[in-house]
């Protein structure tokens, strides 16, 4: 850049890192929230479900806040941020929820593998051993259901954090937008709850797609997905249209809008019938909206 | 008492030479491709031959209510004791939370320490010791003026008092320390 004369060109400080981890850890929460409620409230049995989202929720946050350690600065120094507590901070206070977000889904992960393991057990072999041991590891998911519990509070408080990390700018007006003008709630938090929760729960029925009748949850991404556009639309009609017609126009109507909520709506009305078939390309164009939509929000907000 | 450091950049008085830009890089040894400090051109106003060109000194604008110092999770970024905004360089994880937030684009990676970076008004290095900031000290139209806003005999406080000083994106409540005065060019 030439000091004098060039015009300074917008650099970003967050970049495609932070945009990843954004959307991981929506997934991370919306699949632990799928999993947790599925196993708390569900009548039905829907093991593949639970544990796809459980196995999904550790693993993506886990790799999400690797990126985000990997992006700092100073990654050999990312423990001060446990130390050092600004609670007027977002992110600040973030890492202590996402840290709890993590554990939790650690703790619920292993809790459903040994379920699974034990219940296994039980049916190839009924070894003396064996059974003992599966017995032994019945006592731990006593603390399943509490720690399913908790976890959805933590799960809900990562996705929406995800949002506040970013509206808390004050001086960003396109992060900093208002949710229909009212000053005090703020717009992504809402945003990004609502994609966490359809990401994460498309995520986790690519996992368990070859299991049992899952209309159950096609409806509910459905209503998400429509709850989605609602939103964007908000959002659109909230901002200044520059945010929308910069160099991300083309991430946002492509990515975000086509690929990530009018196809897959159109394809779930067509499979709610024929169901099982189009999971796959339904679940897997929701997951790539979501990645969109957070690099689409993440540069926009820097860009212009 | 505390003092209440400013900056006051006489526009009309800058010939855009970048000697500030030059002698904050040696006294700070900022790395290479990035600026404490940098003094580029304004849009240029008019057509030929009637033209208009300023200069407009770019740095940390010391906001009073800054959005760096709220949003930093380690707090590394703070006030010292005499308002000055300043990066606790041990503290800085390098999240560049701060750098989303200023409206100035003041701040950057310092790649040779891992922590964030910016103008301190050469805080450690001359004004501790009573010597004014390396940009001001070298400033060859004589355009910058620092000193204690809180002493009303200091050629700061004197110089405000007479003239309009203006600060950058008021209308975002950041309350910059660093004041303009666009007395003498075409705006």
């Amino acid at each position: 850049m030439d000091v004098i004369w060039g015009v300074s060109v917008n650099e970003v400080a967050w970049g495609g890192l932070i945009a990843i981890y954004l959307f991981l850890a929506g997934i991370a929460g919306g699949a632990f929230l799928t999993a947790s409620l599925t196993d708390l409230f569900s009548k039905q049995q829907y093991p593949k479900v639970i544990r796809s989202g459980a196995y999904l929720a550790v693993v993506s946050i886990i790799v999400g806040l690797g990126l985000l350690v990997v992006d700092l600065g100073r990654p050999l120094s990312f423990w001060k941020l446990l130390l050092n507590v600004n609670m007027g901070s977002v992110m600040s206070i973030g890492v202590f929820i996402v840290s709890g977000f993590t554990a939790l889904s650690v703790v619920y992960g292993y809790l459903v593998w040994s379920s699974a393991v034990a219940q296994k057990q039980i049916q190839i072999t009924s070894a003396n051993k064996e059974v003992a041991a599966a017995s032994a590891g019945q006592g731990l998911q006593a603390f399943r259901k509490p720690v399913a519990g908790l976890g959805v509070l933590f799960s809900i408080g990562t996705a929406t954090y995800t949002g506040f990390l970013l509206s808390a700018v004050t001086t960003n007006n396109f992060w900093h937008t208002p949710f229909l003008g009212i000053e005090a709630v703020p717009f992504l938090p809402i945003l990004f709850l609502v994609s966490a929760s359809s990401t994460g729960l498309a995520a986790t029925l690519i996992g368990a797609c070859n299991c049992g009748d899952l209309t159950a949850y096609k409806k509910v991404d459905m209503v998400l997905i429509m709850l989605e556009i609602v939103l964007i639309a908000i959002l659109y009609l909230s901002v200044e249209p520059i945010f929308f017609g910069g160099s991300m126009a083309a991430l946002f109507w492509l990515g975000v809008v086509i690929v990530g909520l009018i196809v897959p709506l159109l394809l779930s009305f067509y499979g709610i019938t024929k169901h099982k078939n189009v999971i796959l390309p339904v679940c897997g164009m929701v997951v790539i909206g979501g990645l969109s939509l957070r690099y689409f929000v993440v540069y926009t907000g820097q860009l212009f | 008492m505390a003092k209440k450091y400013t900056m006051i950049i006489n526009l009309a008085k800058c010939i855009g030479c970048q000697a500030c830009t030059v002698a904050c890089k040696f006294q700070n040894n900022v790395p290479d491709g990035k600026f404490r400090t940098k003094t580029p051109a304004n849009e240029l106003k008019g057509t030929y031959p009637n033209v208009s060109l300023y200069f407009v000194k770019e740095a940390c604008q010391m906001c009073q209510k800054a959005p760096c110092v709220s949003v930093c999770p380690t707090k590394a970024s703070y006030y010292n004791e005499d308002g000055v905004v300043l990066v606790d360089e041990d503290k800085c994880v390098g999240c560049l939370y701060c750098m989303t937030a200023c409206p100035y684009d003041a701040r950057f990676l310092n790649n040779e320490t891992g922590a964030v970076d910016k103008c301190t008004f050469c805080y450690e290095l001359k004004v501790s010791k009573g010597e004014k900031p390396a940009c001001v000290s070298t400033c060859v139209g004589g355009a910058l003026i620092f000193g204690d806003l809180n002493d009303p005999l200091s050629q700061a406080s004197q110089f405000l008092a007479k003239h309009k000083g203006e600060v950058r994106k008021p209308e975002l409540g950041t309350h910059p320390g660093v004041y303009y005065i666009y007395e003498g060019v075409v705006k």
